[in-house]
């Protein structure tokens, strides 16, 4: 009789072998080695500790395809999902780039276009394809390398900063479809860049998306990124970032996910010159029976560098979460001054969220504090509330947004912060 | 404007209002006396609305309205005030949101438009000075970081918000200082007038040198066992409770 790990080995080979469809980026190399290490490397299951909450079982059970090359942007979808905000644009369908609906910042010292064209265009050597060896360590990270798509593809030379912020709207559309899409960004020394990366997928959606995004953050640069998760439909959502920041950079990140049926971010930040400084925000408020994890791990390896990390979530219906922060503080790391709170509200009885904050720390002369609350609404404040004469639902709200407020404080852009409270707000029947 | 008529209440299992009766007309200002564990606080609770007590018999008129059949934020919109002995730290609702939110549920309740920014930031301006509060509500959540005195204080800020027509004022005196215990008595001492009645509950009778009440009851074991004048309360100070023991015939 088969293990269950043969059953899972079994369903995973029969997920990779429908499969079909290859990406457009071009990245043969990788696509081959992502083949190659498919074979070798273990799939996910809830015995191993990184993935014990967040199973890809049910994502498992129904092959998936990498759809063909849009004609067109579909219509109905606004191309701009941030009303109001002024930005260039990568925009995707099913992990394709749109060319006609991209619009493409051109200046001295910015190379801005779509991973495909990098590609093309030689910017990437070979060997080059993977920085952090991703597709041979991670079978997800296989997955998306074997089928490899387009992508935003962005490098700032020293000194050059972005007059606008670019959005890279991903929109996902059709049943069992696979998205692979993959973003580079290179920031040059005291270069600046916003980005927005926007995930949508209409209603009726289903399938996989499974995206990469590598960042390099050079000395004094500065790189911020909203990133946002609005999905409808049932879709199964990896993300994996991973962003390696040098001498006084810093790197800002805010991770809100509206809506998604099942999602999982990997955010991995890796801090290599001192005087580095990372900000990492997260909100969560799933509902249904929604699946949201956030795999966090800030890898502080030389002194004097400082992280923040504040993430929050509010577990609504029979939803589930998952909060997992890793903070290394390695041996060289002294004067580390590294900050970790996850909160939650389990707003209802039948939801839950398994939050796990990890600290290793191997020098001895730093600074870090971490918190980790799971709770329930406070119901002598919904009470003082109400007893001055407002209502059940907007004393929640209330509630609910000073709460969440701080995790949503500090985005790049005004826009972003405006529209994402607004689609809470119509999703939560908040005022 | 209330009229309580055999109030019977329990938390759990454990009955603590056992018939209790009271009638508070427009104007008046009534305080209930008595040792702990009598029920002061229950009925103040009862009256607002606090789900953890259950109503097992009796009725509450008022105004008309059968206020045991309103939720708490329908008491309150029908002029029922609760000024809490221990007010909630809210972290994140700032002062004046909450306030807004609450002018606003009162006003629409009334069927009238949203108050406009100007006005109620004056409203704010004069009420907060009522109770020397003023220019420290502003940026600061809900009572996070007050000082007892303060969150009295802010109490009665409130009150002073939303004009009710009945307060009930539960250990407002508790925790305070001679200086806070002032203001907060000149706070409410301004609002009586002939329409607005209050309930002050409290232990001591230092509260009722400042607001002098129309009436005192004395609750014992959830009944009131004597009502009387004002004098009543000084009797109360120097004989204690114990020689109150059977509910009044």
């Amino acid at each position: 009789m088969a293990g269950a790990n043969d059953i899972a080995t079994q369903k995973a080979q029969d997920f990779v072998a429908g499969l079909t469809g290859s990406g457009t980026t071009g990245l043969s190399a990788l696509a081959e080695a992502g083949r190659a290490a498919l074979a070798d490397l273990p799939v996910p299951t809830r015995k191993s500790e990184r993935w014990k909450y967040s199973p890809i079982t049910a994502m498992l059970a129904s092959p998936v395809k990498v759809a063909p090359a849009p004609q067109a942007w579909p219509e109905d979808v606004p191309i701009n999902p941030v009303p109001g905000l002024d930005a260039y644009r990568v925009v995707l369908v099913n992990g394709h780039v749109v060319p006609e609906a991209c619009d493409l910042p051109v200046a001295d010292g910015v190379v801005c276009m779509a991973m495909s064209q990098a590609v093309a265009a030689g910017l990437i050597g070979a060997g080059d394809e993977d920085w952090t060896g991703y597709h041979s360590r991670e079978w997800i990270g296989a997955v998306n390398a074997a089928h490899a798509q387009d992508g935003l593809y962005l490098s700032l030379e020293s000194g050059t900063s972005l007059d606008r912020p670019v959005v890279v709207h991903h929109h996902v559309t059709g049943q069992d479809v696979a998205s692979c899409p993959r973003h580079r960004i290179l920031l040059g020394a005291n270069s600046q860049a916003e980005v927005v990366l926007w995930t949508s997928a209409a209603e009726g959606t289903s399938g996989m998306v499974n995206g990469v995004l590598e960042g390099r953050v050079g000395p004094g640069a500065r790189l911020g990124v909203d990133k946002v998760q609005h999905e409808h439909g049932v879709l199964f959502h990896l993300a994996h970032e991973h962003v390696t920041q040098d001498k006084d950079s810093t790197f800002r990140i805010h991770t809100v996910t509206v809506k998604g049926h099942w999602v999982r971010n990997e955010l991995n930040v890796l801090q290599q010159g001192s005087g580095a400084h990372t900000i990492m925000h997260g909100a969560y408020l799933p509902k249904g029976n929604e699946h949201v994890d956030n795999h966090t791990t800030m890898d502080h390896t030389v002194p004097h560098c400082t992280s923040s990390e504040l993430y929050k979530g509010i577990l609504y219906g029979t939803s589930t979460g998952v909060f997992n922060g890793k903070v290394f503080v390695r041996e060289d790391a002294q004067l580390t001054n590294a900050y970790q709170q996850n909160a939650n509200i389990v707003a209802d009885a039948g939801a839950s969220i398994n939050a796990k904050p990890e600290l290793e720390i191997y020098a001895d002369d730093v600074k870090c504090s971490h918190g980790c609350t799971v709770g329930q609404f406070d119901e002598e404040a919904l009470f003082y509330l109400k007893s001055r004469g407002i209502g059940d639902r907007a004393a929640r709200a209330l509630m609910v947004q000073a709460f969440i407020g701080d995790v949503l404080e500090g985005f790049g852009s005004e826009e972003v912060a405006t529209e994402v409270e607004e689609l809470l707000a119509a999703r939560h029947s908040w005022m | 404007m209330l009229t309580i008529n055999n109030l019977h209440a329990r938390v759990e299992d454990t009955p603590i209002l056992k018939g209790l009766n009271l009638q508070i007309g427009p104007g008046e200002v009534h305080a209930i006396m008595g040792p702990n564990g009598s029920g002061k606080s229950t009925l103040a609770s009862v009256l607002a609305g606090r789900e953890d007590y259950e109503v097992t018999a009796g009725s509450v008129d008022f105004d008309g309205t059968d206020l045991l059949e309103l939720d708490a934020s329908d008491r309150a919109r029908e002029g029922l005030f609760l000024a809490f002995q221990y007010p909630v730290e809210i972290p994140g609702v700032s002062n004046l949101n909450f306030m807004k939110a609450a002018v606003n549920a009162k006003r629409e309740h009334q069927g009238l438009e949203p108050i406009a920014a100007k006005d109620f930031l004056a409203m704010v301006k004069e009420k907060s000075a009522l109770v020397e509060l003023d220019g420290r509500l502003r940026d600061r959540s809900v009572n996070e970081g007050f000082s007892g005195g303060e969150k009295k204080r802010n109490e009665i800020f409130q009150m002073a918000m939303l004009e009710p027509k009945l307060a009930v004022l539960d250990e407002t005196d508790s925790g305070l200082d001679i200086d806070a215990l002032r203001i907060v008595s000149e706070g409410v001492n301004a609002m009586r007038n002939a329409g607005r009645s209050f309930l002050v509950i409290t232990h001591y009778q230092r509260l009722l040198d400042h607001i002098v009440p129309d009436f005192v009851h004395v609750l014992s074991d959830g009944q009131i066992v004597k009502s009387g004048p004002k004098e009543l309360a000084l009797e109360l100070e120097a004989k204690g409770y114990d020689w109150i023991k059977e509910p009044v015939a």
